[in-house]
């Protein structure tokens, strides 16, 4: 695999305050890699804040711990990843496949939306920790 | 994320500016709540310096839609940005929520 260009890493309480922070880096990243057209930067972006505004809005503490929201992201030549973790939460409860809401709908969309935006995403669980792993192969490749 | 309103002749104009994320999306359904609140049903949100959407800004923006109808008016959106158009279009809501170029095209035809 080709070498990693840039990188960014977070770890935090799962709140609101996260997504903004994560969005600010996702932002600064971005300048290191000017190369990274704006279509993946735009779709990738979109991406990870869907996954981590799932995890801030649906996770629930596994035992006393808070749930902690991860997120790490690395830029390749052609290949955009990220892990997007849940610590100390519960597994998902129920599948964690797409919804198709009504138009009417205001909620349902996130899980959809993260398909269409990436290459691959695909759900683990790994030592009581959930992640979401997200991968999004450059427009230009 | 910021709003301002403002009337115009036949319509208020909402104005966001930020990110409609999760954080931003019950400030907006609260704003728009207001305004409806105020008498205007007629409502266009200017999308012009909203950078960012998610499906929770998405969600906001339906139930704002709903608010209206509700009251007798409408809902419409203006000046939407690369990504808030991307987004639009992957969940199909772009039939829902008709983007018009500028917030004064947005009612000029009804």
């Amino acid at each position: 695999m080709t070498k990693v260009i840039a990188s960014r890493g977070f770890r935090g309480l799962a709140g609101e305050d996260a997504i903004e922070a994560i969005n600010d880096d996702l932002e600064s990243l971005w300048l290191d890699v000017p190369f990274v057209q704006d279509m993946d930067q735009m779709t990738f972006t979109t991406a990870v804040i869907e996954s981590a505004s799932n995890i801030v809005q649906r996770a629930e503490p596994a035992g006393q711990e808070p749930v902690e929201l991860g997120v790490d992201i690395t830029v390749r030549p052609a290949l955009l990843q990220g892990r997007v973790s849940a610590y100390h939460a519960k597994p998902p409860f129920g599948p964690m496949e797409p919804a198709t809401p009504g138009e009417d709908a205001e909620s349902g969309r996130g899980l959809a939306l993260i398909q269409a935006l990436v290459t691959t995403v695909s759900f683990e669980r790994q030592d009581g920790t959930n992640i979401w792993v997200l991968s999004r192969t450059s427009s230009q490749s | 994320m910021e709003f301002s309103y403002g009337i115009k002749d036949s319509y208020a104009e909402v104005k966001a500016d930020g990110r409609l994320n999760m954080v931003a999306a019950a400030k907006l359904r609260e704003f728009v709540g207001g305004v409806i609140a105020g008498g205007s049903t007629r409502i266009v949100v200017d999308l012009g310096k909203t950078a960012f959407m998610d499906s929770s800004g998405l969600g906001a923006l339906i139930g704002c839609l709903k608010a209206a109808r509700q009251a007798g008016g409408d809902l419409r959106i203006a000046a939407v940005q690369p990504q808030v158009k991307m987004v639009l279009q992957l969940t199909s809501m772009d039939k829902v929520l008709t983007a018009y170029p500028t917030a004064e095209e947005a009612f000029s035809n009804d």
